[in-house]
């Protein structure tokens, strides 16, 4: 939800129309980060006439994206504001290797409200999942629903996850989440059905139904940030292999004789373009301890920086041709937060590819930046929960199906 | 792991002058009568830093933080704030050197508003008369930019969450323009929602190029957002960690000295040579 080191605070452009549809959108984030506000305390957040609020709120509520109900704040009249949601809700949580990022949305995919928290590099299943069902909890609170309410809660994990045991299906990775059946023991904190997946298929999902991929049918999905992976979408669907390990591309062997991987091998893709081995180069420099700061230092136009991005593009570019020698998707979208540095990491990975794919009269998959930015693995989230209900994509009731 | 050979960009290119490092303290000692508080404690912060401070009760973390604050000035060692060697003798002397400090009672007035909370003692005014208008546009400027869960500067301070009057405390240290801010507890009894929202907010410090000092003795959150963890323990320092290197466990084990100085503290930046 910050706004992003590389692209920063978006600025209005100057025709009437997109100031509009910027005000829109600056009330409806404003909605999403407080749950319910009257008019006035809406002109104070998002710093527009209370004029100007009131007119967006008329067009908006019209369109019914947003519902107003009479109210009253400190003994006056007033009229309270919420994003419109119908039949009923669901919760998505990303667990990335730094952040926590919730959201809820109803069943048309509308998000109502959302929320992020940053964590410690090696969190562990039982605090976190403790953390997000409270937070959960209060997000609900303030856009006026229970956990009563919430159909269904995907969930997001940077690991392989087995889709039959619903737990990590690789040692190493993320210990402190090793061996837990993590869909059930959320379950049983929320009281709701629960889903997990690796969170590069909660990625590749989102960009598949509304992002970069919509248009084909088999894609891959890069996630490439403090961990690498990827999501596979074969035939319209996310391929998950046997036990959920299909795509982990973070774990192809690029160097024989490289650097010992968390998952026991070496010289993984992820020991060389992995978060860590990135910052692991700029060791002793106090400008750049997060991955963060390499983006930003990048985008500054810091050469070194930019080369050690470039680095990075280049040996997930040879990983990402031997996964497109196997599967051989139309599409190539890379997500995750490296992502963000747009052309310095897609030129060499597109360099890479053309080099060591087998290149047909089509030559190789196209390589695109991933349209829902940070936020695809979130909506993944959502999107796997909306499915696991059944009134997902297409019209698929379960009474209709019956 | 094993790792490539380090580029030490810095300690090559800058030596001891190392431009990036806002505040530096060599040798801090306190003594208060027979107890003796501090005793040579070395903390050094980098513009854009979120420096974490953790140990035990009565390692010396208030001490440190009032050293800073101006509360009292401390018997040795030198400061070292943006370049020059100073002393710290007086609470003006502090913010005057850019620290602002938010202290573990916030110290807000709980009768007045948000606004008038966050321009108290330092009030505009427009011909002898306060600038309400001004200030409150300002206000909401400052809160937007850190994002901040309020929905209005017209309520009494009183009438908010734990977590928003952090918020109304942490944004009034901002208003002098302050370029280290020392937060003391700023997560202690909040609920799970109000500590996500300090949390937040401190990465948009980190982000504004601030250097923040966080005391606490919560360790998760100190790992989910310190870029470095400095361990104190009975005065003395007891480590310095990177955060991204540790676990929850070896920061234990420093803070309650199962581990000892000699075997943890690593050394960071120009140190390392």
């Amino acid at each position: 939800m910050y706004p992003s080191p590389v692209t920063g605070r978006q600025r209005t452009p100057g025709s009437q129309t997109s100031l509009r549809e910027a005000n829109r959108a600056r009330l409806v984030d404003s909605l999403k980060q407080h749950g319910r506000l009257t008019q006035v305390e809406l002109a104070g957040v998002t710093g527009l006439s209370p004029a100007t609020v009131s007119n967006i709120v008329k067009e908006l509520s019209a369109s019914g994206v947003l519902t107003t109900t009479a109210s009253s704040r400190s003994g006056r009249r007033a009229v309270e504001v919420a994003l419109a949601r119908q039949l009923g809700l669901v919760a998505g949580l990303h667990f990335s290797s730094r952040h926590l990022r919730i959201a809820i949305s109803d069943v048309g995919r509308a998000v109502v409200a959302e929320n992020h928290v940053p964590l410690a590099f090696d969190h562990r299943h039982d605090r976190e999942l403790d953390r997000a069902a409270l937070l959960l909890g209060d997000m609900l609170d303030s856009v006026g629903a229970s956990l009563d309410d919430v159909l269904a809660v995907g969930i997001a994990l940077p690991v392989p996850i087995d889709q039959s045991t619903g737990m990590i299906s690789a040692p190493g990775l993320m210990r402190g989440w090793e061996g837990v059946p993590i869909a059930e023991d959320f379950e049983q904190r929320v009281q709701r059905p629960a889903i997990v997946d690796s969170d590069a298929n909660a990625g590749a999902l989102a960009e598949h139904r509304q992002g970069a991929a919509r248009d084909v049918s088999s894609a891959a999905y890069v996630r490439a940030g403090h961990t690498i992976g990827a999501g596979l979408i074969l035939d319209g669907r996310v391929f998950h292999g046997t036990r959920g390990k299909a795509g982990q591309i973070g774990h192809v062997t690029i160097d024989e004789n490289g650097p010992i991987c968390r998952c026991g091998s070496r010289g993984c893709l992820d020991t060389l373009a992995g978060g860590p081995a990135l910052m692991e180069l700029f060791r002793g420099d106090p400008r750049m301890q997060r991955l963060r700061d390499l983006l930003a230092q990048a985008d500054a136009g810091d050469a070194s920086c930019r080369r050690v991005i470039a680095d990075a593009g280049r040996h997930i570019g040879i990983a990402l041709a031997n996964l497109c020698n196997i599967v051989d998707p139309e599409l190539v979208v890379v997500g995750g937060e490296l992502a963000q540095a747009g052309e310095t990491l897609l030129a060499p990975m597109r360099h890479a590819l053309e080099r060591s794919a087998l290149a047909g009269a089509a030559g190789v998959p196209d390589i695109v930046q991933g349209a829902l930015e940070s936020r695809a693995e979130l909506l993944g989230c959502l999107s796997l929960a909306i499915d696991s209900i059944g009134v997902g994509d297409g019209i698929r009731f379960p009474a209709v199906a019956g | 792991m094993t790792p490539p050979e380090p580029a030490r960009r810095l300690a090559l290119a800058e030596g001891d002058e190392n431009p990036e490092r806002i505040l530096s303290l060599r040798g801090i000692t306190k003594r208060f009568g027979a107890v003796r508080a501090l005793a040579g404690i070395d903390l050094d912060v980098h513009a854009g830093e979120v420096v974490a401070i953790v140990g035990d009760n009565g390692a010396g973390k208030s001490t440190l933080v009032k050293i800073l604050a101006g509360v009292h000035p401390q018997d040795a060692g030198s400061i070292t704030a943006f370049g020059t060697t100073t002393t710290i003798a007086n609470p003006t002397d502090s913010i005057e050197l850019g620290i602002a400090t938010v202290f573990q009672d916030l110290a807000l007035c709980d009768s007045l508003d948000v606004v008038s909370n966050l321009w108290l003692g330092q009030e505009l005014t427009r011909s002898g008369a306060l600038d309400e208008v001004a200030m409150e546009a300002r206000s909401w400027t400052l809160l937007r930019e850190l994002r901040a869960r309020l929905t209005s500067v017209r309520v009494p301070v009183a009438a908010l969450s734990g977590g928003q009057r952090q918020t109304v405390a942490i944004a009034r240290a901002l208003i002098g323009d302050p370029g280290i801010v020392v937060l003391d507890e700023p997560t202690a009894a909040l609920g799970v929602s109000q500590t996500a929202e300090v949390l937040n907010l401190i990465e948009r410090l980190r982000e504004r190029g601030l250097g923040v000092i966080l005391v606490s003795h919560n360790i998760a959150d100190v790992l989910a957002v310190a870029d470095r963890v400095v361990v104190l323990r009975l005065g003395r320092n007891n480590g310095d960690f990177l955060a991204s290197e540790i676990t929850s466990d070896t920061l234990i084990a420093a803070i309650t000295g199962a581990t000892d100085r000699s075997a943890t503290r690593r050394p960071v930046g120009e140190d390392a040579r």
